[in-house]
């Protein structure tokens, strides 16, 4: 098993790869941004040691001095084993945030580095079962819960009952084409009908896809190259038919940054569409006056703070944005940042793909601990994000240690509770 | 008090108790005397246990009971320099001060005597004092199939100095062609000169290195065995500590711009004329062991740092090949030659290339 | 083989090996990373990708040893952060700015420059080596850099810290005459040249790799590096 991780360790390492491993120094550093090290005080999880897999096999395969230490008897090849023991840190004790490469004094992009050796560990067939199922599942149905084009259709058309608006699903010409995520019909179905308004209000040209419809990307999550590319090329071939300028992604991080940094790469050539995020696109509407909201909505006297996503803020650089928007709809007094913000922001501890892996609940709710502590620290009565995935983790987790005066929030509800139509 | 003495020689040439008495201060500080030798191994009567602790007593009490020592002066491959500055060392009590304590029994530079007559005055000096006699060598030794590049009367350099050796009572060698090898033995060595130590191994063999060496040190040298019938202390080199203890840069005048950092950048800069360190230019001081920074040459008037040239590191073993004397001290004896570094290079860069090449080929394949 | 002879050995011949093998080494090295491949990045940019190279430079090499732009990792972490800064400072101001170490940078560039007082840099020199020994001590007790040291990590610790204590007692003229100590530092020196080609200690060269990548990347979403 372990030649098909070593495959893809081979395909992966190129100059890129090849000349961040050897820079490390082994200086630890990146352990004290990790949530899970913080939280556990595990050393196996220590985002390097997560990377020692592939270094390995690349010190062995790539290096002269590593080819005599092999021929000397002082390597020891990977073993299955090794693969199973680094599937467990790899998979169950890291969502792939990318605080560790913020942190780290050579700038290794440790997390991506972590995202390959995630795919050697799958090739092995040692990913955690609960995710792969999940991506079994979206392989055969297209959504990792299982919800096919007929239950997105019946969602769709639940619009016009919710809220009066009828969904246009796969109209040719539409400037832009929005692609959810699948956790949002399986918990938050609100969102399209928030999200519906405000893009109706905007004036927006806008369309859904049955065959575009789930930005969530498995494939990326497991490292399974093949399925990553089947899932984008889905959105790709749809976008690309129906002609629009723009993909917006709801709430969905991962899948935002495959979409909108992956895809080109996988499919080879630059994008003739934009990828955009709510993240983003929202604050747009509102700063160009297409969209008009009601600031006293949110004078409660609550605090609001800001949950910064590891695949929308940190990897995606969206910050300023809705930042802005928040500001502007709780007023400057109402919002307070958190203590590590912006691109030191802390995991919510349930990204990565860790909330579809039982085993990994009691790292989750570790690393959620230091959020929550951040969140008390700044007495916030409302966590406002921009990505699903990190607002169940933080429902779960407030769940978890008994808060009850917290709230989750996300950006698109608040903007569309907060519209003033005209 | 026997006449042989050396105080009883020195009364014969009217030198008076007060003159003799400051002599010996002059002794105690030309020996660098700190302490006593052990009595015990010097065979010096016990008597001298009883006088005062203090160094001058000890010297006089000495000067009054030894006998002068016989000394036999050879020369090899050298430039009688160290002779030159010996006789020329400008303090007259210390002048008379060796010539009262030794009886220089053969010298070639010194003698009126010269060919045939030399020699056996030579042969007839050792017969007298053998066992007795003090051998000082200037200048090195051509050894091996180059050894007749230095013969007198005949005889190789190296059978003289090994005959005048077995007899000695003790060995000095003088100057850094004697101790080390000095100039004759610098790369590439077209004699195969070797020093004395090279040679004699069973005789005591006190280095004074230096070109030439500080003549105070032979002086204090000599004397010490003249009276004491010991050597003075040595450091590893063979060289007496009291001299060759401390480098000259830990004593040098111009030490404190070291340390401020402070340098002449060449010879007629700002920093030369203030009389900034020499360091830059190359002054092996750091590494050179020897008094001329508190000593200094002709009565203590200068020294070549003083003068503002660099320290050469003339006292030191092989240091005509010690690197460039103007390139620094701390710098790579020689360049790499950069051919072989380009070479090297080229290598390195085509080793490493390949196996990129080769497992970007395999990655390739993979896809 | 006497001090004296170890000493011209080490500043000749060795010197010169050592010196060669280091250079053909390290390209070795750079080459064995350039030509393994590069894939193009044809991704939008959202920010500037250049002024993130700039940004990550800045920030990785000024700002980050002494002020981490994380306050919880400086806190878990200290020593790594200050006494590995202090380290590198104490290694730039004393090879580059030490007199003794501009000449032999003389002999073989050509060219000198401007040196410090001896006390500053003897004064760095002596912080330099408590960094080390600060670190070995951190290397040995934290939980995480146990777990990433093995042999190598040591031994490039010690190799690292035997040519810095030589060079501090060679100029205090500590336990062993100046040219023992001499040819130690220049023999510890030589070792050192040659082995770092074989080991991470080529982490200056990588650096730059991995800085320039994190700027590119980071500069690219428009992210602070």
């Amino acid at each position: 098993m372990t030649d098909k991780t070593m495959d893809v360790f081979i395909k992966k390492t190129g100059g890129w790869a090849a000349s961040q491993l050897e820079a490390c120094t082994r200086c630890g550093i990146c352990a004290e941004a990790c949530p899970y090290y913080l939280s556990t005080g595990n050393p196996d999880y220590t985002p390097i040691w997560k990377v020692e897999l592939l270094s390995r096999a690349y010190q062995q395969r790539y290096t002269l001095v590593g080819k005599v230490k092999t021929a000397l008897g002082f390597n020891k090849a990977i073993s299955d084993e090794d693969v199973r023991d680094w599937s467990l840190i790899d998979f169950n004790a890291c969502s792939m945030c990318g605080k560790c490469a913020a942190v780290c004094p050579m700038g290794i992009e440790i997390n991506k580095l972590i995202g390959t050796v995630r795919a050697g560990v799958t090739a092995a067939g040692y990913t955690p079962k609960g995710l792969m199922d999940k991506a079994k599942a979206q392989d055969e149905f297209g959504s990792p819960n299982g919800d096919g084009p007929e239950a997105y259709a019946d969602w769709f058309a639940s619009a016009e009952k919710e809220v009066g608006i009828k969904v246009p699903v796969d109209v040719k010409g539409a400037d832009v084409l929005v692609v959810f995520t699948s956790l949002e019909i399986t918990g938050k179905k609100s969102n399209l009908y928030s999200l519906a308004q405000v893009l109706e209000a905007g004036g927006v040209s806008w369309t859904t896809s049955l065959e575009a419809r789930d930005a969530f990307n498995m494939g990326t999550i497991v490292g399974n190259g093949k399925l990553q590319k089947k899932l984008l090329g889905r959105i790709y071939d749809a976008a690309k038919n129906l002609g629009v300028k723009k993909i917006l992604v709801t709430e969905c991080g991962h899948g935002f940054v495959a979409l909108r940094d992956n895809m080109p790469n996988i499919f080879g050539e630059a994008l003739p569409f934009e990828v955009t995020h709510i993240a983003e696109f929202l604050p747009k509407l509102i700063d160009d006056g297409k969209i008009k909201v009601d600031a006293s909505k949110y004078d409660d006297g609550k605090t609001y703070t800001f949950h910064d996503s590891c695949k929308i803020q940190r990897a995606g650089g969206i910050m300023d944005e809705p930042r802005t928007a928040l500001k502007l709809l709780v007023g400057d007094n109402s919002f307070k940042e958190l203590a590590s913000n912006r691109e030191e922001g802390l995991c919510c501890g349930g990204g990565g793909g860790l909330r579809a892996i039982p085993e990994a609940f009691d790292n989750r709710m570790a690393a959620f601990k230091l959020k929550l502590d951040e969140v008390e620290e700044v007495d916030a009565d409302v966590v406002v994000s921009t990505c699903n995935n990190c607002q169940l983790q933080l429902k779960e987790g407030l769940g978890f240690y008994n808060v009850e005066d917290v709230e989750v929030k996300g950006l698109i509800e608040m903007v569309a509770d907060a519209l003033v139509l005209n | 008090m026997t006449d042989d003495s050396i105080y009883g020689h020195m009364k014969d040439e009217g030198v008076s108790r007060r003159d003799f008495l400051k002599m010996c201060g002059l002794a105690v500080g030309a020996m660098g005397m700190t302490s006593m030798p052990p009595l015990e191994a010097s065979g010096l009567p016990a008597t001298l246990n009883h006088v005062e602790k203090k160094s001058i007593d000890h010297v006089a009490k000495a000067m009054e009971t030894q006998p002068r020592l016989p000394v036999i002066w050879l020369e090899f491959q050298d430039c009688t320099g160290c002779s030159e500055a010996l006789t020329r060392a400008n303090a007259p009590t210390l002048g008379s001060l060796v010539l009262d304590t030794l009886t220089i029994e053969h010298h070639e530079a010194l003698s009126a005597a010269a060919g045939f007559q030399i020699e056996e005055a030579k042969q007839q000096a050792m017969e007298k004092y053998a066992g007795q006699y003090v051998l000082v060598v200037e200048g090195s030794i051509p050894t091996g199939e180059h050894a007749a590049y230095c013969a007198i009367g005949g005889r190789t350099a190296e059978v003289i100095l090994k005959e005048a050796a077995e007899k000695a009572a003790a060995i000095i060698a003088i100057g850094n062609c004697s101790s080390f090898g000095g100039l004759p033995k610098a790369s590439p060595n077209p004699t195969t000169a070797a020093s004395v130590t090279d040679l004699i191994t069973d005789k005591p063999v006190v280095n004074i290195p230096g070109c030439p060496p500080i003549p105070e040190a032979f002086v204090a040298v000599i004397t010490h065995f003249a009276l004491f019938g010991v050597l003075p202390e040595l450091d590893k080199l063979n060289r007496p500590m009291a001299f060759y203890g401390k480098t000259v840069h830990d004593r040098c005048l111009r030490r404190p711009f070291y340390e401020a950092g402070k340098f002449a950048l060449t010879f007629d800069d700002e920093g030369a004329r203030e009389g900034w360190c020499l360091y830059k230019l190359g002054c092996k001081g750091p590494t050179t062991y020897n008094a001329c920074a508190s000593i200094r040459w002709d009565s203590g008037l200068s020294f070549p740092v003083q003068s503002n040239h660099p320290c050469l590191g003339c006292s030191e073993p092989d240091f005509w090949d010690g690197g460039g004397f103007y390139q620094g001290q701390s710098a790579p004896l020689q360049k790499p030659s950069m051919t072989t570094a380009g070479v090297a290079g080229a290598a390195g860069l085509a080793i490493g290339a390949g196996m990129a090449a080769t497992a970007k080929a395999k990655k390739e394949n993979k896809k | 083989m006497n001090p004296q002879a170890m000493l011209a050995f080490a500043r000749g011949p060795f010197f010169n090996v050592a010196i060669t093998f280091f250079i053909a080494g390290m390209l070795y090295r750079i080459a064995n990373v350039i030509f393994l491949g590069w894939s193009k990045d044809l991704s939008k940019p959202r920010g500037s990708k250049g002024l993130g190279v700039v940004k990550s430079f800045l920030r990785g090499g000024l700002i980050l040893p002494f002020f981490p732009r994380e306050k919880k990792a400086f806190v878990n972490n200290p020593i790594t952060y200050l006494a590995g800064g202090l380290f590198h400072l104490s290694l730039f101001i004393v090879v580059i700015l030490g007199a003794a170490h501009m000449l032999a940078w003389k002999s073989l560039l050509g060219f000198g420059w401007w040196t410090l007082p001896l006390p500053i840099v003897d004064f760095m020199a002596a912080v330099g080596i408590i960094a080390m020994v600060m670190l070995l001590i951190n290397r040995l007790n934290h939980p995480v850099l146990k777990r990433l040291s093995g042999a190598a990590e040591f031994f490039n610790w010690f190799l690292v810290f035997v040519p810095m204590v030589t060079g501090y007692m060679m100029t205090h003229h500590m336990f062993l005459p100046y040219e023992n100590l001499f040819a130690l530092h220049m023999v510890s020196i030589n070792i050192l040249l040659i082995w770092i080609p074989l080991s991470r200690i080529s982490h200056f060269v990588f650096y730059f790799f991995s800085r320039t990548i994190h700027g590119v990347e980071w500069g690219k979403r428009g992210t602070m590096p």
